[in-house]
């Protein structure tokens, strides 16, 4: 029997510059949990969700992944495979088409036949609503939306056990927003754990098993999404919520 | 007169094989060298990054044709003689290696680190990130400075005339002295300089208006 917690963060801090950008941040996710993450620009999310896969190392703390302490793994790419990254930025390989991009790490990772991967990255392609015409098209040739939606299929199709989404809508035009997140949702009711952070209130409000507020290094409050967004305790986080029902013209009543 | 220069033509451009040999052998070599100088700065230690960047930086300091007279009269004095030609590739080669190590060396580190990140997360080692992200980009983004370049270069060898290698321009001296007319043999050559750096010129400016369309003439955040 699997343990229920795939993800578990503890005491976790980091340090740049001599500033402590993380300090000490707890929490744990479960399988089959979207965890969203909401938070003001400069609060430690974008870092907090590198320190998860080592993109960026931590100073302090563990971080237990599927039963493993990663920080203690002297070959970390061996658990980056397991754990999809999806950046704000798309970060789509430019030499590569969309179907080289998604291959790439089921070949030199996975040591898949080519044959074999290109069947299974045509398939994760597919799931994410990439039509066949686009696959052979470079990143610079696709919208921000197809980009997006390329490197998520680019994570999925590693088949992770987590996938980390870091602001995956944010650099996307308001109309593109809704193909990722829609994506997204889909990817969360077929119970894939993910941490999203994202502004996205609407789809937190939809797809969260529990929304955390992060601000100056720390956890604020945490909870489902309706306590956090819709009747946070803290101060802080109320007058963020505030601001941002405005912006998103969420009608609370 | 034009009509008497037109008979030599053909002496003239018989030399336009050591033009090129020279041309292609010490710009040939100059990249070995540059691509050597700079993965050695990006991938070793510190230590190295210093030295070989300040080796770069001597080379490209030094005048092309006292490169080519210190290999030619210098290095009999260490015991290596060699014809003209070869001296003229390797004097070429050692300056133009100095240029070429800042080409390959920038275009690296103008990959952006977001590619590699990309590469990172997908589970690759930081070999298999370079080998199959950051050094195939690099590589198209050297191409068009790396074409400019090989027609620098090209226009570089006329300087082997000094050191008495026949090539096209010393071929075009010969030719000036008998007739005793320097106009039309100059201006021939250079219509032959020209041929050739041209189109490479335009194509350095296609590929380079290609890259920047493909976005990866980007940042390099």
């Amino acid at each position: 029997m699997l343990k229920e917690e795939l993800l578990i963060v503890e005491d976790l801090w980091k340090f740049i510059d001599g500033k402590p950008v993380l300090k000490g941040i707890t929490f744990d996710v479960s399988r089959g949990e979207t965890k969203v993450i909401l938070g003001p620009s400069g609060a430690g999310k974008s870092t907090l969700l590198r320190c998860i896969n080592l993109l960026v190392v931590p100073d302090r703390g563990r971080i237990i992944f599927d039963g493993e302490d990663v920080l203690k793994r002297r070959d970390i790419h061996n658990v980056r495979s397991k754990m999809g990254f999806v950046f704000q930025h798309f970060n789509l390989f430019s030499h590569m088409t969309a179907l080289e991009n998604v291959m790439l790490g089921l070949v030199k990772v996975k040591k898949m036949p080519k044959h074999e991967a290109e069947k299974k990255a045509k398939e994760a392609l597919m799931a994410v609503g990439i039509a066949e015409e686009l696959w052979n098209r470079y990143p610079a040739q696709l919208s921000g939306g197809q980009q997006q939606r390329v490197a998520i299929a680019r994570a999925l199709a590693m088949e992770p056990k987590l996938i980390l989404f870091d602001e995956p809508t944010s650099a996307l035009d308001p109309e593109l927003i809704w193909e990722v997140l829609n994506v997204m949702e889909r990817l969360a009711k077929a119970k894939m754990t993910m941490i999203v952070v994202t502004h996205e209130i609407g789809f937190a409000m939809r797809v969260a098993s529990e929304v955390m507020f992060l601000d100056d290094g720390m956890i604020l409050e945490r909870g489902p999404p309706e306590q956090v967004i819709l009747n946070p305790c803290n101060e802080r986080v109320k007058r963020f919520m505030d601001r941002m029902k405005y912006v998103y013209s969420l009608d609370t009543g | 007169m034009w009509q008497n220069f037109v008979q030599y033509v053909p002496i003239i451009l018989s030399a336009l094989s050591n033009t090129l040999i020279l041309a292609f052998f010490s710009f040939g070599l100059a990249t070995v060298l540059g691509i050597v100088m700079a993965f050695a700065e990006v991938f070793t230690s510190k230590t190295i990054l210093i030295i070989v960047s300040w080796v770069a930086r001597v080379l490209r300091g030094v005048p092309l044709i006292l490169s080519i007279f210190l290999v030619f009269y210098g290095l009999p004095k260490l015991g290596l003689t060699l014809p003209p030609l070869y001296a003229a590739i390797l004097g070429i080669a050692i300056v133009d290696a100095g240029y070429q190590e800042q080409i390959f060396r920038g275009a690296i580190k103008a990959v952006s680190n977001r590619q590699l990140e990309a590469a990172y997360s997908l589970g690759l080692t930081r070999a298999s990130a370079f080998l199959y992200v950051v050094l195939p980009q690099a590589f198209r983004m050297a191409l068009p400075s790396w074409i400019n370049d090989f027609t620098i270069v090209l226009k570089d060898t006329s300087i082997a005339y000094a050191i008495g290698v026949v090539e096209m321009f010393t071929q075009a001296i010969h030719v000036a002295q008998v007739i005793m007319d320097y106009m039309w043999p100059l201006v021939f050559v250079a219509l032959i300089y020209l041929a050739i750096c041209y189109p490479l010129s335009m194509l350095s400016n296609y590929l380079h208006s290609k890259l920047k369309m493909m976005g990866m003439l980007g940042s390099g955040v």
